[in-house]
């Protein structure tokens, strides 16, 4: 498995994601995002805060929904987090991701208070809301390498 | 203000164009849409040069065009002067209604045309696929391969903890829904037979807690479906007006993970959560405008691709507490026999799911006018209809009636 390696001027192009002979759109690795792609790279993951309040937020906004600013800057997460929500996927949504059935995709709630879309792995498990989540950093069924938390 | 706009149009007109995988000539979403256009304006007994306004749901997943409205209007040679593409999801449908009624009270134009058309289920050959990469954000869930049962998953998960709703619970909503499908004569399960609570939970797993028959059914074809609005003055010149008593909509997010980022909004509270959703805002909405309340529903249709999203909608729609929905339904207060008429062709779950659709409307009125061949509810004069899509971030709720308040 090859770890891509995310250049800037790849946005705009994206990467295209396809079903069979249909197109489905873009993975878009962006401008306003490359800082959180370039961190998984160095495996960190990086947030986005806002200078002035400090609160943390998703690493795609642009602007601050508390104070206004649009000045925000990266942060690196501690990687600690807990288990908000889950689901085992038996049905895997194209054959690249039929190698990995059953896995565990869901939110983790980061203690800086941020949520994020991710995979969990039971190591040790079990995955249940509320369960202690760390993070590593994995190549998936995708062939990207993806931060991903570990439960239990 | 919201007085005003309660009763204040009517639908004066229905066109509906069908097409199934076994037809002989299936038909494209533009196909669909410019038929049932301009039998809508037919039965309205209208003058195309009469359609002031020209709404249309989002672009058709199986017919992409930039500008899709723009390529419905060149069908039909009309000439609209407010005309627009409705997004928000599958709420964008209703919203087309929504937005007709303010553009025949603004004065400028006398009647609008509302139309959505979809033929996913004929034309788009990875449902699987295609609908999970259309809702998840490309960037920040699709590389780690969700579907879409998954991403509902989520909210599923959290209901069931938050309010210790149960499988079963989620299961009965299937059950009733696949009676009324079996009296559908367009139902996707139509000659499938009833089920049982043990048949769904005996399902296979598909994203947990969802089971194969807490899922919908991708619609096996393609429905458009068009109405004439006119407001009350003009209405009057026309048969059997089907009032417009009230409506609401909101949106509150994009992408389920990103709806962990709204906060210190009305509708969700001060804290993240993924259980309250703008369907309430919508139903307050539409109740306060028509004066009336749940009570006063004689039937009810909701746009709902997973079992336990009906239990969530009947508590935000008002016919239950918030978390009750479970013993709601457990009760038998939605049941085919005796119970609160609920998704009347079958819903997404026995009816089938086809995108963006106006087809649940277009069933409220065939109901309240005694249309419903095989399946009609007795006494039925006044009805709600809810529209959702993108994993609970858009909702909308109408209540039509027969009568004028």
């Amino acid at each position: 498995m090859t770890e891509p390696s995310i250049k800037l001027e790849d946005w705009a192009q994206g990467i295209s994601m396809r079903a069979g002979p249909v197109s489905l759109g873009l993975y878009q690795p962006s401008p306003e995002t490359m800082e959180y792609w370039h961190g998984i790279e160095r495996r960190e993951l990086m947030l986005r805060q806002c200078p002035a309040c400090q609160r943390c937020f998703h690493p795609k906004r642009i602007v601050c929904s508390d104070c206004g600013s649009s000045e925000l800057t990266w942060v690196r997460a501690s990687g600690r987090g807990s288990v908000y929500s889950f689901s085992e996927i038996h049905r895997p949504p194209s054959a690249t991701f039929a190698t990995g059935v059953p896995y565990i995709n869901g939110l983790v709630r980061l203690e800086e208070g941020v949520h994020l879309f991710t995979r969990f792995i039971p190591e040790p498990g079990p995955v249940r809301i509320n369960a202690p989540a760390r993070l590593d950093f994995r190549v998936l069924e995708s062939h990207w390498l993806l931060p991903v938390f570990l439960v239990g | 203000m919201t007085g005003k706009l309660g009763y204040s149009a009517a639908i004066v007109s229905i066109g509906r164009c069908v097409t199934k995988r076994d037809d002989a000539a299936i038909l494209t979403a533009l196909q669909l849409g410019a038929i049932a256009s301009s039998r809508a304006i037919q039965n309205a007994g209208i003058k195309r040069r009469q359609i002031g306004a020209f709404f249309t749901g989002r672009c058709p997943t199986s017919y992409r065009t930039l500008q899709y409205n723009q390529t419905l209007l060149n069908e039909l040679k009309i000439a609209p002067v407010f005309n627009t593409e409705v997004t928000a999801h599958g709420a964008g449908a209703l919203g087309t209604i929504e937005l007709a009624v303010l553009a025949v009270n603004s004065g400028l134009v006398d009647y609008a045309l509302c139309v959505t058309n979809e033929a996913s289920g004929v034309w788009l050959k990875d449902k699987v696929g295609q609908n999970a990469a259309g809702e998840s954000n490309p960037q920040f869930e699709a590389p780690y391969g969700p579907t879409t049962p998954s991403l509902y998953a989520q909210v599923a998960c959290r209901y069931l903890h938050e309010y210790g709703a149960t499988s079963e619970m989620m299961a009965k909503v299937a059950v009733e829904n696949r009676h009324w499908a079996l009296t559908h004569p367009h139902a996707a399960m139509r000659n499938r037979g009833a089920i049982t609570i043990e048949d769904v939970l005996n399902s296979r797993m598909i994203a947990s807690p969802l089971h194969l028959l807490d899922c919908a059914v991708n619609y096996p074809g393609g429905i458009s479906t068009a109405f004439i609005i006119t407001r009350a003055e003009l209405a009057h010149n026309h048969s059997n007006p089907t009032w417009i008593a009230g409506f609401g909509q909101q949106t509150t997010h994009e992408w389920i993970s990103e709806r962990m980022g709204a906060y210190d909004l009305d509708v969700i509270g001060h804290e993240p959560n993924l259980t309250n959703t703008g369907c309430a805002t919508a139903a307050r909405q539409a109740y306060e405008m028509s004066g009336l309340k749940p009570d006063d529903i004689d039937i009810v249709q909701t746009s709902a691709p997973f079992s336990f999203v009906h239990l969530m909608m009947l508590e935000e729609l008002g016919f239950c507490k918030k978390g009750e929905g479970g013993p709601f339904v457990m009760d038998g207060h939605i049941d085919f026999d005796g119970g609160l008429p609920f998704n009347t062709m079958g819903g997404y779950l026995s009816f089938g799911q086809m995108a963006q659709g106006l087809y649940n409307l277009h069933e409220t009125i065939d109901q309240i006018w005694g249309q419903a061949e095989g399946r009609q509810v007795p006494d039925a004069h006044v009805g709600l209809v809810h529209g959702h899509g993108g994993i609970l971030a858009s909702h909308s709720v109408m209540i039509v009636s027969r009568e004028r308040a």
